[in-house]
């Protein structure tokens, strides 16, 4: 901080010596005319001025040297510093005490004020630090803010902290026994590095107890400082409180991801045991029916047939939970591409129509619509969900409907039956994993189409929303944003 | 052909192999089997079949690698059995040179039918000598580049008219977006995917009765078109 002063100082000095001596000697030639003591007045103001301005060291300075040039310019005899009446003596000494009082005065009230403007820039910054830090949910965050903190206040470097687990593990900048130390003494503690520098060590106490130690390499002038050493352990509460907060925060989120996936692995759990291994009891049986020649030769051909779908459908569930566990994942990345609608949904028709093969269902599509960025694969598996659900819970004559349209900025594909409508109870919950229509029932099914639609869609940048028809019947309609298909310029000529 | 043709099936999964052998054998094919892309190699030289059977999942190579390696000496048709999670090395696959693909689980009328359209356009010979493509009531005349529908000329571009060409010209093998695009437009364009899907679009609204349920032009999705006669 001195070095910071080096050029103020000159000019005070500058101010202080020659400016007096100058001043003096352009005042001298009208000694005649101003009366002796209000040159006194003059000099002691003079010396004020400099107290005011530059402090206690230029104003004694100036205190000194004005009442050698007041003695030497202005009390006969001229131009020498022999005083001879005892008045003009004691109206010198006097000058001097009064310049050297005032400048003391003067210079500690600036000083006072200098210490609280400091104290309130220092204050202001903590309570920004604090703020920060209230918004910082990790210990990395808060961590880091503190290391800014520190850099941009002290121009700390090398700033980190040691968390009591790692105490004992610790090389370089410090050493497991002066962490140790650190800890049980709750003090700073520092260490010289080179270049006359220190590496500091603060205890970051917290109501549940020590949260680490925080380490930093600083100027060795700050650690000397009563003032910025304790400003220094002020932070270290606050970042200690916010790291204490920090950790109980990230401690609570993971055991809420532990709740959700446990709540997860149960549902898949009873997913499995009830909706896929009712099938699979059923296929062990048929085959064993077959084989053990329990069943007439005339229905072998009906019996290998229902093995064949209820394989498929156990094929089609796995697919789902593969699908479900690789969206879940969130790891799974949109191909997308522009591509005409009808394209997905020819698609779709088409895998609807090897399974259903007499199912009706209608396709009215609007007029120009315009090509669409989606996945077509992820798409196609939307649709292909809607469908499926539509066609099992509605009755086996009923067509389902398939509408296209453009809707402002988006584009509305809806699939609607005319089955059992949705269940008011179920409404919201509709989407979730696991979720059945009717739970228990014989359609078969692990409750994961809606959901891998949902997800689906909602990485699109879509919606999903359902509702029951007026007369009879739901409609699922998803939503995804039309953007700005590029311009596509064509260079055909005709053949 | 008078000789039964020759299938060979490389499947490290016992159990698929046998099935598939079972149903290709009972349709009167000579199966040879392969559990590794080592004795695959060994029993596609010896036995120089007319068709493989190609699972990607093998234990000892990367099914892609087998394909090109294979594609180097011999244009045999490939048809590839894929799981579902193998959706890009599928692409690569078919980018490498096989013709077409089945995904786990699939049946076994389905695999007979793929199996016998890559056997039958195997034998370009036959219909080298002919100029003309043709499918439904559609006729290709590749010397005059014209099209005609039951004798009406369908008015098509040149692009169009190319597109159209090479699909019929590749029936039931499936061809990926990169290899219609490469042959179509030329290898600048391998990656306008949207180019190819307009083109497609503007195609289909003349040669299908229902653009949006096509019966010839079919979207393989995530990975090209087949073209269905």
């Amino acid at each position: 901080m001195k070095l910071l002063q080096q050029p103020g100082e000159t000019i005070a000095y500058l101010w202080a010596v020659p400016g007096t001596c100058l001043g003096s000697l352009l005042l001298s030639p009208l000694r005649h005319y101003v009366d002796l003591s209000n040159v006194a007045l003059l000099y002691v103001l003079w010396v004020v001025l400099m107290a005011v301005t530059y402090g206690r060291g230029p104003a004694v300075a100036t205190a000194l040297l004005a009442s050698l040039a007041y003695a030497y310019f202005f009390v006969p005899p001229h131009f020498s510093l022999a005083i001879t009446e005892g008045q003009y003596l004691l109206a010198a000494v006097i000058m001097l005490v009064v310049a050297m009082m005032v400048s003391h005065l003067t210079s500690r009230l600036k000083q006072i004020a200098d210490f609280a403007s400091r104290k309130s820039i220092e204050s202001t910054k903590l309570y920004q630090l604090t703020q920060e830090l209230a918004g910082a949910t990790t210990p990395e965050t808060v961590i880091d803010l503190a290391s800014r903190f520190l850099a941009v206040s002290y121009r700390a470097s090398q700033v980190r902290v040691y968390m009591p687990s790692e105490f004992n593990s610790t090389s370089g900048q410090t050493n497991p026994a002066l962490l140790n130390r650190c800890a049980e003494r709750q003090e700073l503690l520092s260490r010289p590095t080179s270049q006359g520098k220190f590496y500091a060590l603060v205890p970051l106490m917290a109501g549940s107890g020590n949260q680490g130690i925080l380490g930093f390499e600083v100027e060795s002038a700050i650690l000397g400082s009563q003032d910025a050493v304790e400003h220094i352990e002020t932070v270290a509460s606050v970042v200690a409180v916010a790291l204490e907060r920090s950790y109980f925060a990230e401690k609570a989120r993971q055991t809420e991801i532990k709740h959700a996936a446990e709540t997860l692995r149960n549902s898949i759990l009873a997913a499995l045991s009830h909706d896929l291994r009712t099938p699979l009891t059923a296929l062990v049986g048929m085959a064993e029916a077959v084989a053990m020649g329990k069943v007439p030769v005339e229905k072998h051909r009906q019996t290998l047939d229902a093995i064949r779908n209820q394989a498929v459908s156990i094929g089609q569930q796995m697919t789902k939970l593969l699908d479900m566990a690789k969206l879940s994942a969130g790891k799974f990345e949109l191909v997308r591409d522009w591509q005409p609608v009808e394209e997905v949904i020819g698609v779709t028709l088409q895998q609807v129509r090897a399974q259903w093969h007499d199912r009706e269902v209608t396709v009215s599509l609007a007029r120009d619509l315009p090509p669409i960025n989606i996945d077509a694969v992820l798409i196609e598996r939307v649709l292909w969900n809607l469908i499926e659900n539509a066609i099992k819970y509605s009755p086996a004559d009923a067509p389902v409907d398939l509408r296209v349209n453009a809707v402002g900025e988006e584009m509305e594909i809806s699939v609607c039956d005319s089955g059992c409508g949705i269940p008011a109870k179920n409404g919201d919950k509709l989407f979730d994993l696991f979720q059945r229509g009717k739970s228990e029932s014989g359609i078969p099914g692990v409750g994961l189409g809606l959901s891998i639609a949902k997800t689906i869609v909602e990485a699109h940048g879509g919606t999903i929303a359902a509702r029951n028809r007026e007369n009879g019947g739901s409609c699922f309609s998803i939503r995804i944003p039309l953007g700005n298909p590029p311009h596509f310029e064509e260079m055909d000529e005709p053949s | 052909m008078t000789d039964a043709e020759t299938i060979l099936i490389v499947e490290d999964e016992q159990q698929i192999r046998e099935a598939v052998a079972m149903a290709l054998g009972c349709e009167g094919f000579v199966v040879c089997e392969a559990g590794t892309a080592r004795h695959a190699a060994v029993q596609a030289a010896a036995r120089k079949p007319n068709l493989v059977i190609l699972d990607l999942g093998l234990p000892d190579r990367d099914g892609v690698d087998f394909i090109r390696d294979f594609r180097a000496w011999s244009s045999t048709p490939i048809l590839i059995l894929s799981a579902r999670s193998e959706e890009s090395s599928k692409v690569d696959a078919l980018d490498a040179g096989a013709d077409d693909y089945l995904t786990k689980p699939f049946g076994i009328a389905e695999l007979l039918a793929r199996v016998r359209a890559l056997l039958r356009r195997r034998q370009p010979d036959l219909q080298a000598a002919e100029p003309t493509l043709q499918f439904g009531d559609y006729l290709v005349d590749c010397v005059n580049r014209v099209v005609t529908r039951a004798g009406c000329v369908v008015h098509l571009t040149q692009i169009e008219y190319r597109l159209l060409a090479f699909l019929a010209a590749n029936p039931g093998r499936v061809l990926t977006h990169r290899h219609l695009l490469t042959q179509v437009w030329g290898g600048q364009a391998a990656e306008n995917h949207q180019y190819l899907r307009v083109y497609v679009g503007h195609l289909r609204q003349k040669v299908e009765d229902n653009p949006a349920q096509p019966r010839h032009i079919i979207t393989e999705i995530g990975v090209g078109y087949r073209f269905q006669p």
